[in-house]
């Protein structure tokens, strides 16, 4: 019978020929667009700093309203010099990311496990509602009081910032899960916790990478936003300083920082979702 | 593979008096529908022998997926009884392997990872677990492909996997609701040989939800027609087409074969709407 399904499979699937030329041809015409995208935003983006640097002329009240590109420049220069830059960013940084972990890590588990239980997933639902609708910049007094003008303070307020949308966003993605693949699972005889392991925690991947995704940002805005309030250092602390001292392209200047460090997070959580979803990335 | 041929071999030669894998006795089944009672199944009985194959068509939406879902354990009958190999079970029946039209291949394992599934949820070795899944997939003329993802892999692949992971649990009796409905006709043909091939020579009983009636006629030693719903058996035939039932295309050329399809066509009393 082996002999017969091997004919029969040369008709029914041809083999897949790896490295065909219409792949290589496909991967070089998406690497061309690629670059057309690349391109085109650095184009805009040099025409609109070139807009700039035209319309406020060095000592102009233009100048000093809104900066110029090369005073932004300026001080980026030196803050590097004098060493604020890494400090203040190092130190913004860390405040995210341990805010950005805790809270999507608590979030996260918080969702996933809702999934166990429709009982309590809808108790608990107006709570979440409620909670989510509190304004972060709301919480930043108290949270300081609680937790002092710290380290501890800045990452609750980023952890605060992150909490409930990983929550959302992964019981959205627990529940999602198609019910005929969880019919699948328990005819194959798994017990709950195993679909909850072999199956709602991979499925709800998506999900969760989406909500870190969008995760990143809130928590460098949860943690400038306690650097706003008190603080002497770190990046909205810089942003504060300068803006109290009208200094407009320092805050510019620290503001590109932030702008870069969001890319960076982006980046890297992008880089995890591929490392761990290999299966997305492999067509 | 499928080592088991010895209980089955001798159960089989000594029959007649070996208890049916499956017994259905009056099961009706209805469905709450925002507070209203809508009955699907009315009444249905049926036996499905050991090493029997036999097919389920029916008019669309008249209870056929409600009837499977409630044999594997995940609907509960309102009336009547299931008996699996003369006992009745409460939850999912052992030894019963469960596929449908759609692959549910989970998109983060391999071919192999999925074919692994059940054995891996059964806390199987997982050198044996791979090993008998490899061996399978080899068999359906996957081989070569145990390590793609099922979203680089065709349509008929795909279920070729699926039909693997419900095979590899050695499962007494196979339970199939529309399988082979979305895919072309060349490689449901193809597929329907191999699957033919494999449950004949595990001696594995099947029962296979189908609305093709050639599909149905080529594949089955019996075919149960239901009525609209609320449902119940409207007619039931055995199909004889000779000894040599492993080559469902050249059974498709059969005279006798186009008969028992108009047959059945007849009784199915399809109006166009
Ligand atoms: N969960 C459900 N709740 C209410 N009605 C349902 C449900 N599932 C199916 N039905 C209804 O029961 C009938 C039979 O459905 P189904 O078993 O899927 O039919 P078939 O598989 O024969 O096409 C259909 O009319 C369908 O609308
Ligand atoms: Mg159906």
């Amino acid at each position: 019978m082996t002999a017969d399904v091997d004919t029969a499979m040369a008709h029914a699937a041809p083999p897949l020929a790896p490295g065909a030329p219409s792949s290589t041809r496909r991967r070089w015409s998406r690497l061309r667009a690629a670059i057309a995208v690349l391109v085109t935003q650095l184009a805009i983006l040099i025409v609109f700093l070139a807009f700039w640097e035209h319309a406020t002329p060095k000592n102009s009240a233009a100048a000093f309203m809104f900066g110029s590109p090369s005073a932004i420049a300026g001080f980026l220069g030196q803050m590097v010099r004098d060493g604020s830059l890494w400090r203040d960013t190092s130190i913004t940084g860390m405040e995210t990311l341990l805010g950005f972990f805790v809270g999507n890590l608590v979030g996260t588990l918080i969702g996933l496990s809702l999934w166990y239980s429709r009982f309590v997933s809808r108790v608990v639902e107006p709570f979440v509602i409620a909670l989510g609708s509190i304004p972060i910049i709301a919480l930043a007094p108290i949270v300081i009081i609680w937790f002092g003008t710290g380290l501890i303070s800045k990452v609750a307020m980023s952890t605060l910032s992150v909490v409930i949308v990983a929550l959302v966003t992964s019981y959205k993605g627990a529940v999602g899960v198609d019910p005929d693949q969880i019919n699948l699972m328990k005819t194959l005889g798994a017990s709950k916790f195993q679909i909850f392991r072999k199956l709602v925690v991979p499925a709800s991947l998506t999900d969760i990478f989406a909500g870190l995704k969008l995760t990143v940002g809130f928590a460098l805005i949860g943690a400038i936003v306690g650097e706003f309030m008190s603080s002497s250092d770190g990046l909205g602390h810089a942003i504060f300083k300068a803006g109290s001292l009208y200094v407009i392209p320092k805050v510019f200047a620290a503001l590109v920082v932030t702008i870069a460090l969001a890319l960076v997070l982006t980046f890297l959580v992008g880089k995890i979702e591929r490392l761990l979803m290999p299966w997305r990335h492999h067509v | 593979m499928m080592a088991q041929p010895s209980i089955h071999a001798t159960t089989a030669a000594t029959s007649g008096g070996t208890v049916p894998p499956l017994v259905v006795e009056h099961m009706a089944k209805s469905y709450d529908h925002h507070g209203r009672i809508v009955p699907v199944i009315a009444d249905l009985s049926l036996t499905l022998r050991e090493g029997e194959i036999v097919s389920i068509v029916g008019p669309s939406g008249c209870g056929k997926t409600t009837l499977l879902n409630t044999l594997c354990g995940l609907l509960v009958p309102d009336t009547g009884n299931i008996r699996w190999h003369g006992r009745e079970v409460t939850g999912q029946p052992q030894n019963v392997g469960y596929m449908l039209q759609k692959d549910l291949l989970l998109p983060w394992r391999t071919a192999l990872g999925n074919t692994m599934l059940g054995l891996e949820i059964r806390g199987l070795a997982a050198a044996e677990a791979e090993d008998r899944s490899r061996a399978l997939l080899d068999q359906l003329g996957l081989h070569g492909f145990a390590d793609h993802y099922p979203s680089t892999l065709s349509g008929g692949m795909r279920q070729r996997v699926a039909l693997a992971r419900t095979l590899v649990n050695e499962p007494d009796v196979l339970l199939l609701d529309e399988p082979f409905a979305a895919l072309d006709f060349q490689s449901k043909l193809l597929l329907e040989n191999d699957m033919l091939a494999l449950v004949r020579k595990g001696r594995r009983s099947l029962l296979l939800i189908t609305h093709d009636i050639e599909e149905a006629v080529s594949l089955a030693d019996r075919v149960i027609v239901l009525s609209k719903r609320p449902t119940q058996v409207k007619a039931a035939y055995e199909i004889e087409l000779g000894s040599d039932r492993t080559d469902v295309i050249a059974l498709r050329e059969r005279p006798d074969f186009s008969h028992h399809v108009r047959r059945i066509w007849a009784d199915l009393d399809v109006v166009l709407q």
